[in-house]
């Protein structure tokens, strides 16, 4: 099946990463808040799973960037 | 090599503190609940430590060091965009569902969305795949005892089998929980340990690097070029990150079961997502150690290369170091061993002998039935072991086996949750499908397991999607609280899912 994409530089696969994790981050961002904190004994920020998600993304894209 | 003196004392200390550490939690053990489901009491940082102590396998010690020895940090794709991306997407989408339902499996909620010939389906495949599965974790076991303390194969799969049993039998998923949490930070420890003395042994990162890239230029990229015959950077996109990985960390019961024993919806998201934090941190204990191998010995080949973890410990560390980081493998091993049996307890037991042959029986009865069914998986465990080392490369067979039918599991779930449109008939045909088409392209046709995930997943998607809209709608009724847009969340809606759930609808 790669014949086709054969010539697809290498490059390519770190833009479609990095868009993949910018993807993830904002589709977090776009959960409801009460579906964020549905079940939780508070609302405090750290509970906040939206924030949890942007960081694990923004990690990601620094090491895909640097590799 | 065989390690003695402070490092046996390590060594078995920590063998004997596990079990006995496990077993006290048989006390709270009272129903079929407390032991599939850790009586739905388990808090989000035990939930994101036992996820993680079931993930890292022996295999991982063992494989991810060979791969990294053989393909570079490329090999660490199966920990970053492998791995954090979907353990997202399954803490904010599938999770969520999976705890609402109050099922116990997988399998349950596909046969509550769709019907009972796709939860059969699915828990034969899992049962069968956790079953192979143990015999892996069991084989790796028997090998690394076999050249560190010189026990013979056999005997040491009776060992583990026993350090295992004992508290896997008698405390059920709070037992394995609280243990896996023991053991990752163990895991971390030893891990850390010999990455760290190994960066210091070779001159640190700049020394690593300057000591493999002139071989090895592609060493330290995390994407290797499409005529990679193993894993190629289109492969690792489509199959691993699209297909292979939500699959793992959406649909695979043992990490799924985790989320289920919480004690709120919030508990579940937040320990399946923080997981993903100590995930990150995983290729510095598994695939770090491989490239320290590689710079400090280039010559092994072949299956040498999957016993490059073993041969860093042999020639790097110094005494009573050994012992802790042989412990780390062992807590690694035992960790996943113990989730995996309780995993193929809980199908068999929910899924098959419930549903099938004992249908109203008492709590009692069941929590009976589990604990045979886990000594039953053991004994398997030890006489399937010796079959796993036919295949060449464990981390890769691993795959291979995962690939099969984790692509079409993956498809039929995500339109479960996703598409109310899809129906009972549109999921069974297209898990059929998609199982039909991996087993093809890759036993008949010899494809790459990450292409094989890709096309099967696409299969089982387009057949599913046809089959749906050919096919009769699901009344509303039933889809409530299955579906998204369709979970309600006030508390007659939990209420109802509750009373399905007990019912065994």
């Amino acid at each position: 099946m790669t014949d086709w994409m054969a010539d697809l530089p290498l490059w390519w696969g770190k833009v479609v990463a990095v868009v993949c994790f910018f993807g993830m981050a904002i589709w977090a961002w776009r959960r409801p808040r009460s579906f964020i904190f549905e079940g939780a004994p508070d609302n405090h920020r750290w509970r906040d799973l939206r924030v949890w998600a942007s960081v694990l993304m923004g990690i990601q894209i620094v090491i895909y960037l640097a590799f | 090599m065989r390690i003695g003196g402070i490092d046996l004392f390590i060594v078995v200390a920590y063998l004997v503190a596990i079990p006995v550490f496990g077993v006290y939690f048989r006390k709270y053990v009272k129903t079929e609940e407390d032991y599939f489901l850790a009586g739905r009491m388990l808090p989000w940082w035990v939930i994101s430590m036992s996820i993680i102590g079931t993930n890292i396998g022996a295999y991982d010690y063992m494989g991810a060091a060979g791969g990294a020895y053989r393909f570079g940090i490329a090999q660490a794709n199966y920990e970053w965009i492998g791995a954090v991306p979907a353990m997202i997407l399954s803490a904010m989408l599938f999770v969520p569902y999976y705890w609402k339902a109050g099922v116990y499996t997988v399998p349950e909620f596909l046969g509550r969305r769709y019907n009972v010939a796709v939860r059969v389906i699915e828990a034969l495949l899992w049962g069968s795949f956790l079953a192979c599965v143990l015999g892996v974790f069991f084989w790796a076991a028997g090998l690394m005892l076999n050249e560190y303390l010189g026990i013979p194969i056999w005997v040491s799969l009776i060992m583990t089998a026993v350090i295992v049993g004992v508290y896997t039998i008698t405390g059920g998923l709070a037992a394995v929980a609280m243990t896996d949490v023991v053991q990752l930070l163990v895991m971390f420890i030893g891990g850390v340990a010999l990455s760290v003395l190994g960066l210091w042994t070779v001159g640190g990162w700049s020394g690593l690097v300057e000591s493999i890239s002139t071989a090895h230029p592609n060493h330290f990229k995390l994407f290797l070029p499409l005529d990679d015959p193993t894993i190629p950077w289109l492969g690792m996109i489509l199959g691993l990150a699209f297909v292979l990985s939500p699959a793992w960390w959406c649909c695979h019961q043992a990490i799924i079961q985790r989320t289920l024993g919480a004690r709120s919806e919030w508990d579940a998201k937040a320990g399946m997502l923080f997981a993903a934090f100590p995930k990150m941190f995983i290729p510095v204990l598994v695939v770090l150690p491989g490239l320290l191998a590689l710079s400090l010995n280039p010559n092994l080949v072949g299956p040498e290369m999957d016993r490059a973890f073993p041969w860093l410990i042999r020639n790097l560390l110094p005494a009573g170091l050994a012992g802790l980081v042989f412990a780390a493998f062992m807590a690694a091993l035992i960790s996943s061993v113990d989730s995996t049996l309780n995993s193929a307890a809980t199908v068999w037991t929910k899924d098959i002998y419930q549903r099938f042959f004992v249908k109203n029986a008492s709590d009692q009865h069941y929590l009976k039935v589990g604990r045979i069914l886990t000594l039953v998986f053991i004994l398997w465990a030890i006489a399937f072991a010796p079959v796993t080392k036919q295949f060449p490369g464990i981390y890769v067979a691993m795959q291979s086996l995962l690939s099969i039918f984790q692509g079409p599991t993956f498809a039929i779930t995500l339109l479960g949750i996703g598409w109310a449109r899809a129906t009972q008939w549109g999921g069974l045909f297209g898990l059929l499908a998609g199982v039909a088409v991996s087993s093809t392209l890759y036993f008949a046709a010899g494809w790459s397991f990450l292409y094989v995930a890709w096309w099967s997943f696409v299969g089982a998607l387009v057949v599913n999607m046809v089959v749906s809209l050919l096919t009769k709608p699901e009344p509303t009724s039933k889809l409530e609280g299955l579906v998204y847009g369709l979970v309600m969340k006030d508390d007659e809606m939990q209420s109802i899912l509750s009373h399905r759930a007990e019912r065994g609808e």
